[in-house]
């Protein structure tokens, strides 16, 4: 199996449905390769679902959606028992968590009591029910979107929840030509249901233990950790990265040459991933002005940090 | 460890390594040797990161001007040390020095205290080398120059973040991993070592080349002489007493045939005398020659070739290596036939005594051939016969004094008929009737051969030849007083003798008719008072003194006609000059070598205790060695971290291209990594994208993948390299 040969059929499989945004469908793949989750922040309509969606079918895998209102509760996530009358038993009915890839469409909009048994199954990978523990199926990745638009009735996640997540991607508005090629495509069926598996999920697997071999030379951990410090030391921010953040960004950048064909990491891996990687991992100071959670600030406040941090040589 | 931390370490370790080596040379004064010690301990701890001695070191900061008082005041202390106190420009100098050493390490502020911190420690250690010769120089000054390149080194790296940024171009493109790093990498570290290493090489070298003027300017003015007592032109009874406990070394005696048959004791005979006072004796044969000198540079003694009757005695080849001592005799085994050394000319008395002009201020080496005398058959039957007027004006004088002496010495050699048989009376009676002691302040008494024959009956070496000298002449055998050492310390790693102090000695010659001078000995062996301590140490101990003498011989009087015979030897032909080499390296470690041969045999012997002094100090050794190479973090991923040759090539190729392009207009920024670099390039200058392209994966592949180019790459990088040096920029 060539690697970058799959991989890149893969984007391109799915660049078939979304339309002139490779660099987010790139990193779509860094995230799942990372055994990261992945958060979509932008206005409706821009394809969130439908990046998720593709991924999905693209893979072979599972895929359920689980749309957050305000009174979801955390059983319509985790699953429920029901009373087996033929068994004579409790019986644990698994609830839409239980599947490769779980779309999260609008997570803002749920209580914090379901956001977080949610976020748990993130990090744990698995689902505690009536002290039992049911482990999800590998590979786990967890898409959640919100609309940073619309602030009226959401329960905004706090830092360290979003943490959990390893990037978070904005989508934006495709380029006139772009969007008038998907206006131009039949409506009659969903974009994403004529895309054909290109991968098997333990293929999927595979890709992820290569990610462990690629090597990051000293110099470049030395650069991460320096962004890193800058964060914690810039006065723009109120609260810095993390050594969570430190080892999401590690791994994103190892995902990330793999992705780009190669078994080494460079600076630039680290530079580009920097801003989605670490921007919601930080706290912009309030002297900022401006609404605190502006993510083009926040991205820009990092990549700043980063255009003054010496690439090792 | 960053650079800058790493610097004022290695900068406060230079200090204390001059500071040490001034304290063993000069010998300092007490008080400025603990302010010097104390002020450098508080600089290491302060940079060590105590905070509480960090705040502490702030009270006690004084102004610039407090400080620059008290330069002046130290510089005014200078003048009254060099004329009243020290009254010597060399110590007042010396300790001038420290006082600057301990105010520039209150003041480490700016680059240039740096550079005059290192400029006094350059000078101490200077200075501590001209005053001394001694071996731990070795160590020390090594030290020094491993700690002198980490400093130098340092401060060449540190230099560029305090400079201004004039360029930020040629900064930001400057290929310089190690100052982006700032740290103190395994590379750096065994850089720094390697380089001391190899300064090191090249100043043996250029010690073993260049020729060479004196040795020690200053050295004469400090290296006090051995006061010895014995050797001069008068000796009271009971001077050699007080020394018999000195243990310093006064000379070497190496034989060249190793071992004599008497083993384990060589007389070396200093001075004899012939006058007797009853209190003191005196030499009146004092009249010295020049010894004539033949073709090879070798001194022959004539006076005693004439003497004495053509007689067949045993030969002793000895060289000997002389410490200052306050008196120009030479020592050496009776009778000295032939001496050699670099002496201007010897003189010699009618005893046989050999001298120099006047006492040697520095250690002095020289050879002499010597042949006993041994009792001949005549001798052995003969009655009394006539001696030569000489002898007897000279070697039969007795002072006044009670006539019990004479009827002793009659009374014990009445029955003997024989000159020869009369003498070894004496001698066997002195011998086992009297106790040998040192504590027997004969010397304040009236008439202390008396006193010894008759009542105390206890005495030491002089008592006993005094009383031997006296008694052969009251029945008128000529006998006369040797005083010299009594060597019995052999060192089997070097094969020689060590004499000290307290082999001082005196005994006798009687003159026999037919044989001559003949030594004989009354003092009777005294109890070993140096077996304390276990042989482990006394091996050890004889085992430093071989690699000192060899210390002494191979570098401190390295000489211009040592190197002219260096040179010599190289012209001979270069095996010759190896085997030389190898030779004197083995002598060199010879005693290590024996050293193990010793512990095993220690281990034979199955004595636990000194198998433990032996291992013992050998684990705590390995202890530090294993906490030095595992422990310390420099030690982590020395081996996995190699740079082939291959890799180096593409990154300087690299480097050239990133110049290049600088001149070109296109400057890599600091934050710019490498591929960002190729975009920008493409977008300013596409024709030279592809070759910038293609160098920079094969730079990023060796640099951040550690997969080195192959031969085909390297020379494909190269050509693009010479394309693009040759392309027209639009």
């Amino acid at each position: 199996m060539n690697p970058t040969g799959i991989i890149q059929a893969i984007q391109d499989n799915i660049a078939r449905v979304i339309k002139g945004k490779p660099q987010v469908i790139e990193m779509s793949i860094v995230a799942l390769l990372a055994r990261g989750h992945l958060l979509l922040e932008d206005v409706p309509g821009v394809g969130k679902t439908t990046l998720a969606h593709s991924l999905a079918r693209s893979l072979d895998c599972s895929f359920k959606r689980i749309q957050f209102t305000s009174d979801l509760l955390p059983s319509d996530i985790v699953g429920v028992s029901i009373f087996n009358r033929q068994k004579q038993a409790f019986e644990f009915m698994p609830g839409p968590i239980f599947a490769n890839i779980v779309l999260a469409d609008e997570i803002n909009r749920t209580t914090p009591k379901t956001q977080s048994s949610l976020l748990e199954a993130m990090s744990e990978a698995q689902i505690s029910f009536d002290n039992k523990t049911y482990p999800l199926s590998q590979p786990f990745m967890v898409i959640a979107t919100q609309n940073p638009a619309e602030y009226h009735g959401t329960f905004p996640l706090p830092e360290s929840q979003l943490d959990r997540f390893l990037m978070r991607l904005r989508i934006g508005y495709p380029s006139p030509e772009e969007e008038k090629k998907v206006l131009d495509r039949p409506q009659s069926l969903h974009p994403a249901e004529e895309l054909q598996p290109l991968l098997a999920t333990h293929d999927v697997l595979l890709l992820q233990e290569q990610v462990d071999h690629v090597l990051m030379e000293e110099s470049i951990t030395d650069y991460l950790l320096a962004i890193v410090q800058r964060t914690r030391q810039s006065d723009l921010l109120s609260l810095g990265v993390s050594t969570r953040g430190a080892l999401a960004l590690s791994r994103a950048a190892k995902a990330l040459s793999l992705v780009r064909g190669r078994t080494y990491c460079l600076p630039d891996d680290i530079k580009e991933l920097a801003p989605i990687v670490l921007s919601h991992r930080i706290m912009v100071a309030r002297a900022q002005g401006l609404r605190q959670r502006s993510c083009e600030q926040a991205e820009r406040i990092i990549q700043d940090l980063v255009d003054s941090i010496p690439v090792p040589v | 460890m960053p650079f800058d931390q790493a610097l004022r370490f290695a900068s406060i370790w230079l200090a204390s390594t001059s500071f040490i080596g001034l304290t063993l040379g000069a010998g300092l004064p007490e008080w400025l040797a603990v302010l010097t010690g104390a002020a450098l301990i508080l600089a290491l701890l302060r940079n060590a990161g105590g905070k509480s001695i960090g705040r502490l070191a702030t009270y006690t900061l004084m102004s610039t001007t407090g400080w620059n008082l008290l330069v002046i005041v130290g510089f005014l202390g200078f003048w009254v040390d060099m004329l009243w106190i020290s009254g010597e420009l060399l110590p007042a100098g010396v300790h001038f020095l420290m006082i600057l050493m301990i105010i520039k390490l209150f003041n480490l502020k700016l680059r240039r205290d740096y550079l005059h911190l290192y400029a006094i420690s350059l000078v101490a250690i200077l200075a501590s080398g001209s005053l001394t010769t001694d071996l731990w120089y070795l160590p020390i000054f090594s030290l020094y120059l491993v700690v002198g390149v980490w400093t130098l080194l340092l401060f060449q790296l540190t230099k560029h973040p305090e400079e201004p940024r004039i360029l930020t171009m040629s900064v930001a493109m400057r290929p310089q991993p190690l100052a982006s790093v700032s740290q103190v990498t395994p590379q750096f570290f065994w850089l720094a070592n390697g380089l001391a290493l190899a300064t090191f090489g090249l100043t043996l070298v250029i010690f073993f080349t260049i020729p060479r003027v004196g040795a020690g300017f200053y050295q004469k003015g400090f290296g006090e002489n051995i006061r010895t007592s014995g050797f001069s032109e008068t000796v009271n009874l009971g001077e050699i007493g007080p020394i018999k406990r000195d243990p310093s070394v006064v000379m070497r005696v190496e034989l060249s045939d190793g071992l004599p048959q008497q083993a384990g004791r060589l007389y070396l005979r200093g001075v004899a005398f012939d006058q007797y006072d009853g209190k003191a004796w005196t030499n009146r044969l004092n009249y010295r020659r020049v010894v004539s000198e033949d073709a090879a540079g070798t001194f022959v003694l004539r006076n005693s070739r004439s003497l004495a009757t053509p007689r067949l005695g045993d030969t002793i080849r000895q060289n000997i290596l002389l410490e200052p001592l306050d008196t120009p005799v030479l020592f050496a085994a009776p009778f000295i036939e032939r001496v050699s050394g670099k002496f201007p000319s010897v003189q010699s008395d009618l005893t046989g005594s050999v001298y120099l002009p006047f006492p040697s201020s520095s250690r002095i080496e020289y050879s002499v051939l010597s042949r006993s005398n041994s009792v001949l058959p005549e001798d052995l039957g003969a009655e009394p016969s006539v001696y030569p007027e000489s002898v007897i004006r000279h070697f039969l004088q007795i002072p006044t004094q009670p006539e019990r002496i004479a009827v002793l010495a009659k009374e014990i050699t009445q029955t003997q008929r024989t000159i020869y048989n009369k003498a070894t009376a004496i001698h066997s009676f002195l011998t086992h009737n009297f106790r040998y002691s040192l504590d027997a302040p004969l010397i304040e008494q009236d008439q202390p051969l008396e006193e010894f024959l008759f009542t105390r009956k206890t005495g030491y070496c002089e008592h006993y030849a005094t009383a031997m000298v006296i008694m052969l002449r009251t029945i008128g055998i000529p006998a006369r007083l040797v005083t010299g050492f009594l060597a019995t310390e052999w060192n089997e790693y070097g094969n020689y003798y060590v004499v000290r102090q307290q082999d001082a000695h005196a005994w006798v010659e009687v003159h026999l008719p037919h044989s001559g001078w003949i030594t004989m000995d009354p003092t009777p062996p005294s109890i070993e008072t140096r077996g304390s301590g276990s042989p482990a140490w006394h091996a050890l101990g004889r085992m430093l003194d071989t690699i000192r003498l060899q210390w002494g011989r191979i570098f401190v009087q390295y000489s211009a006609a040592d190197q002219l015979a260096v040179v010599r030897e190289l012209e001979a032909g270069s095996t010759s000059a190896r085997n030389k080499a190898l030779d004197s390296m083995s002598t060199l470690f010879s005693p290590f070598m024996a050293m193990f041969g010793g512990m095993a045999d220690y281990a034979s012997k199955g004595t636990i205790q000194s198998l433990a002094e032996v291992l013992i100090p050998t684990l705590i050794g390995l202890a530090v060695l294993l906490w030095l190479g595992i422990w310390r973090p420099w030690a982590n991923g020395m081996i996995s971290k190699k740079t082939t040759r291959d890799e180096q090539v593409i990154m300087q190729l690299y480097g050239r291209m990133v110049r290049h392009l600088a001149r070109k207009g296109i400057a890599k920024l600091t934050a710019m990594p490498p591929l960002e670099f190729v975009r920008l390039t493409q977008e300013r200058w596409s024709n030279a994208s592809s070759a910038v392209a293609s160098i920079t994966e094969l730079y990023c592949r060796a640099r951040f993948g550690h997969i080195p180019p192959t031969r085909e790459e390297l020379s494909l990088a190269e050509n693009h390299l010479r394309d693009l040096m040759t392309l027209e920029k639009p």
